[in-house]
């Protein structure tokens, strides 16, 4: 799976997670950006992620994503590490 | 005059940092949200916070690092959770999201997805580069003491010298806590906004339908 296909299928995650269908994802995006992106919206949304895409991370992992293109990146060596 | 040891917490203090967690989530009812939101026994929302600060993750709630400690004669009396938000970059909500993310089991998860439209009303959110007051407790026997006052002091001395260049505290307090709010009003602190959940289902799950954020300005 490419970037590309990773934002494509991280944005439907996202407008799901956060009832927001006009979402768009960039890679500067943060939980500031975000109406309601709290912590247990939060909590989900790294649920769908891992169930979508069958990976799980590791905390540390996840207390350095700083923004959504830091999660693309993760979650493309989780893919490639598979 | 009681004389008190004030100090930062330790690993070793978790059980009594799980207390002020319990406590401050009940907000002085019986509502603990871990219990409505997750689906847990107190029992269980225990065992999970514990497991949450034993990860020793720095920046939130859930951080044994954010907390100060009053004892008494090696007796536990009052504890108070603060931190710079989003000292790393990393928000505190995120940090608490990804421990409930790790630790809870999904099915907790699953149960708590059901409720996030009507709970999302009631979020506020945290300033970037503020001293967040996330967490007090005072147990029964030490109240009207001032502990709570003097730790919040001291966590501002604590924090201010980390970044000298803070200038705004702020608190969020379940609406129906009277009491807290009369307190922080007493130690400067102003209500600047008051969040109300349209969804009265809210309060099956919270303490209080309503949020208020509180505000001291420490130039002024």
């Amino acid at each position: 799976m490419n970037t590309t296909e990773i934002t494509l299928k991280l944005t439907e995650i996202f407008r799901q997670v956060f009832s927001n269908h006009l979402l768009e994802l960039t890679n500067e995006l943060t939980s500031n950006d975000v109406n309601g992106w709290d912590s247990l919206s939060h909590m989900l949304l790294i649920n769908e992620i891992e169930k979508s895409f069958s990976i799980n991370f590791k905390l540390k992992d996840l207390n350095k994503m700083k923004n959504v293109g830091a999660l693309i990146i993760i979650i493309e060596e989780k893919l490639n590490n598979k | 005059m009681l004389s008190f040891n004030y100090r930062h917490a330790t690993l070793k203090d978790v059980p009594f940092l799980v207390d002020t967690i319990i406590e401050a989530e009940k907000s002085g009812t019986n509502i603990l949200t871990y219990s409505t939101i997750f689906g847990l026994t107190e029992y269980e929302a225990r065992l999970y916070i514990t497991k949450m600060f034993q990860e020793e993750i720095d920046g939130c709630e859930l951080s044994v690092s954010s907390y100060m400690i009053a004892e008494y004669q090696g007796q536990f009396a009052a504890s108070v959770g603060a931190w710079i938000e989003g000292y790393d970059g990393i928000p505190s909500n995120i940090i608490k999201g990804n421990l409930l993310n790790y630790i809870l089991p999904r099915k907790c998860i699953e149960k708590a997805a059901l409720l996030t439209s009507i709970l999302n009303e009631t979020h506020i959110e945290c300033f970037q580069n503020s001293i967040q007051i996330g967490v007090v407790y005072v147990a029964n026997e030490y109240r009207g003491m001032k502990l709570a006052g003097n730790l919040i002091d001291r966590q501002i001395l604590r924090l201010t010298e980390i970044n000298p260049k803070i200038s705004d505290i702020f608190v969020q307090v379940f609406g129906n806590n009277t009491p807290a709010i009369k307190a922080y009003e007493n130690s400067q602190f102003s209500v600047i906004l008051i969040n109300e959940g349209s969804n009265k289902k809210v309060q099956q799950y919270l303490p209080s339908d309503r949020k208020v954020l509180m505000k001291r300005n420490l130039k002024t």
